[in-house]
């Protein structure tokens, strides 16, 4: 198991009032699972990849990769372990780096010696990575990551995050930021790359066709739990609209929640249902 | 004469602005604590002196103090999560009461006393009158080749990304809050440096010799930019050195020649922090001008 989130529980409080973005949440992903993850604005996704990553503390939960607790670590030590992309392309380099500087920081994951950062032996290594983009990146090594597109600095993001094979990838809305094409563009390079290196990967996505044509599990989340999770099988007899449908059902349920808040009997009661409307789809 | 002695300054304070260049344009922390350092630098190196020690030694302990310093408004800032402008100054304050600690009054004497610049020119078996020159560049471009070296090595260039972006320096196993101490720590280090240098060329220590040292070091770096409009790491550190020894040239020329024109000494201060105040409000009056707003 790469990746194990245990009963996990983290409360905001907001306003004098708590809840919680993540409501005793428990997912399991496999060597090679490559989920898909939906669900409505504030339904926690972020929230559990920045729990996974380390960038936030559960309250309650544990958080496990290979096997070893990971709970207590800090987000540069998991760093290791995980590969991460974020909505914002900005996020994910350094402008004022050249596009061979951004590469070799990856590459060199974690390192922080004295030696150069950029050999030559690097350098054609690092065009060579480059090239398999087929983006044309690899003339530009030594150019400003802020003089690239978004959608180019995107691409750079992700091949980055891939680098050094992490045993996790986390996406989030990662081509969100872009247009059609440049969008289309980065998820076929991730789909490529993941594919290439078997990697475990969790991808956020707010777009429905994304989430069934991609990956080979799905995830719906819902006020802090999953309440749906499909393998490939079931996933691939889903189509846009029973998984719209579906989506519908969890917000109508949204009203009978609010009259029950905290009873969690409730929420489960809806996460069996949904199970079985996936199976009835 | 009056270029030879700019050009000494400039090169003995380009030290000081190297640092600032550090802190403030690859780490974006605008860094106060150098008011500090900088007398730190000249006190440490001073007393050394006067009691005795070896100037090329006492130019050493100024330099660790200087680190030591850095490294102190660094983890107030990171660790203690002090805002980076209020952190550097609480330094400051502190190092005002102890510089005068370690110095045991305002002001010392250090004409006539050993210098680093004496010692170090018999070395090189450098002739008499051109010592603050050679010395001065020696230190100014080995520390700047030494800088240049560093911000491309691994560590330097996760430090430059931590200016620029922490949240990706730390998603690949970075922790910024350590560059960034380490930063600010070598920034002040050459600060402080700069300060012994200085009070060694000049004759004396005064815990008052750091008031407005990172508003001369700004300058220093943005005139290097304006004028030179330098390309990558290398040439921006030597414009950085080109620019101090412009500002200081500047001033020799105020001081100078400003009386005519009823410009005092005491209004040094004024002028550079005006000129300092436009170059960074430049780019906000420039799309002000084109009528952009944001
Ligand atoms: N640091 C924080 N402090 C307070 N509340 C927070 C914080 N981070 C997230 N939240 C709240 O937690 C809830 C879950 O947020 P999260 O960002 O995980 O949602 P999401 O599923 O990623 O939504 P979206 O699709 O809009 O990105 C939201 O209501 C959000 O406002
Ligand atoms: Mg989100």
């Amino acid at each position: 198991m790469i990746l194990r989130v245990l009963e996990v529980t983290k409360t905001f409080s907001l306003g004098g009032s708590r809840f919680s973005a993540l409501d005793n949440l428990t997912l399991f992903l496999s060597e090679g699972d490559f989920a898909t993850v939906i669900g409505s604005n504030g339904a926690g996704k972020t929230t559990l990849l920045n729990v996974i990553a380390g960038t936030l503390r559960p309250d309650r939960g544990k958080v496990e990769i290979l096997g070893q607790d990971v709970t207590r670590w800090p987000a540069q030590r998991r760093a290791k372990l995980i590969g991460r992309v974020f909505q914002d392309p900005l996020r994910g380099t350094a402008s004022q780096l050249t596009v061979a500087e951004n590469l070799a920081l990856a590459a060199k994951k974690g390192g922080r010696g004295l030696a150069p950062l950029l050999s030559r032996g690097r350098r054609r290594y690092l065009a060579q990575v480059l090239a398999s983009l087929e983006m044309g990146l690899e003339g530009r090594l030594g150019e400003k990551v802020a003089h690239l597109s978004g959608g180019e600095r995107q691409a750079l993001a992700v091949l980055m995050a891939t680098l050094t094979r992490p045993k996790l990838l986390l996406l989030d809305e990662h081509t969100a930021a872009l247009d059609p094409a440049n969008a289309e563009k980065v998820l076929a390079i991730t789909e490529k790359l993941v594919a290439e290196h078997r990697l475990t990967t969790l991808m956020v996505t707010h777009r429905m066709d994304q989430a069934l044509a991609v990956g080979n599990r799905l995830i719906m989340m819902h006020k802090g739990q999953i309440v749906l999770d499909l393998d490939e099988e079931e996933k691939r007899r889903l189509r846009v609209e029973d998984l719209v449908g579906l989506f519908r059902k969890v917000g109508v349920s949204d009203d009978a929640l609010l009259l029950a808040t905290n009873d969690d009997g409730e929420k489960g009661m809806m996460a069996e249902e949904a199970k079985k409307l996936a199976h009835l789809l | 004469m009056l270029f030879l002695g700019a050009l000494e300054q400039g090169l003995i304070y380009g030290l000081m602005a190297l640092g600032v260049y550090l802190s403030f344009r690859v780490l974006s922390f605008p860094d106060l604590s150098v008011d500090g350092t900088f007398p730190l630098g000249a006190a440490v190196a001073g007393i050394l002196v006067f009691r005795g020690f070896d100037p090329i030694l006492a130019v050493l302990g100024a330099l660790g103090a200087g680190l030591l310093a850095g490294a102190f408004t660094g983890v107030l800032a990171t660790r203690l999560r002090i805002p980076g402008l209020l952190a550097g100054v609480l330094t400051m304050i502190m190092l005002y009461s102890l510089n005068l600690r370690i110095m045991g009054r305002p002001n010392l004497p250090l004409l006539g006393r050993p210098t680093a610049f004496l010692r170090l020119s018999q070395v090189f078996a450098i002739p008499r009158g051109w010592e603050a020159l050679s010395i001065g560049g020696l230190f100014a471009l080995g520390l700047a080749l030494l800088l240049f070296l560093f911000l491309k090595t691994e560590l330097g260039g996760a430090m430059r990304a931590t200016g620029d972006n922490p949240q990706m320096v730390q998603a690949y196993g970075m922790s910024p809050e350590s560059l960034t101490t380490l930063g600010i720590s070598i920034s002040n280090g050459l600060v402080a440096l700069s300060g012994a240098l200085a009070s060694q060329y000049s004759g004396f220590a005064d815990v008052g010799m750091g008031v407005g040292t990172i508003i001369a070091g700004l300058a220093s770096v943005i005139v290097g930019e304006i004028l030179f409009r330098p390309r990558g790491i290398a040439w921006h550190l030597l414009a950085v050195l080109g620019g101090s020894v412009v500002y200081r040239l500047a001033i020799s020329l105020a001081l100078r020649y400003g009386a005519t024109l009823g410009f005092t000494a005491s209004d040094l201060r004024l002028v550079t922090a005006l000129v300092v105040l436009l170059a960074l409000a430049a780019p906000a009056l420039r799309s002000a001008l084109r009528g952009e707003t944001g």
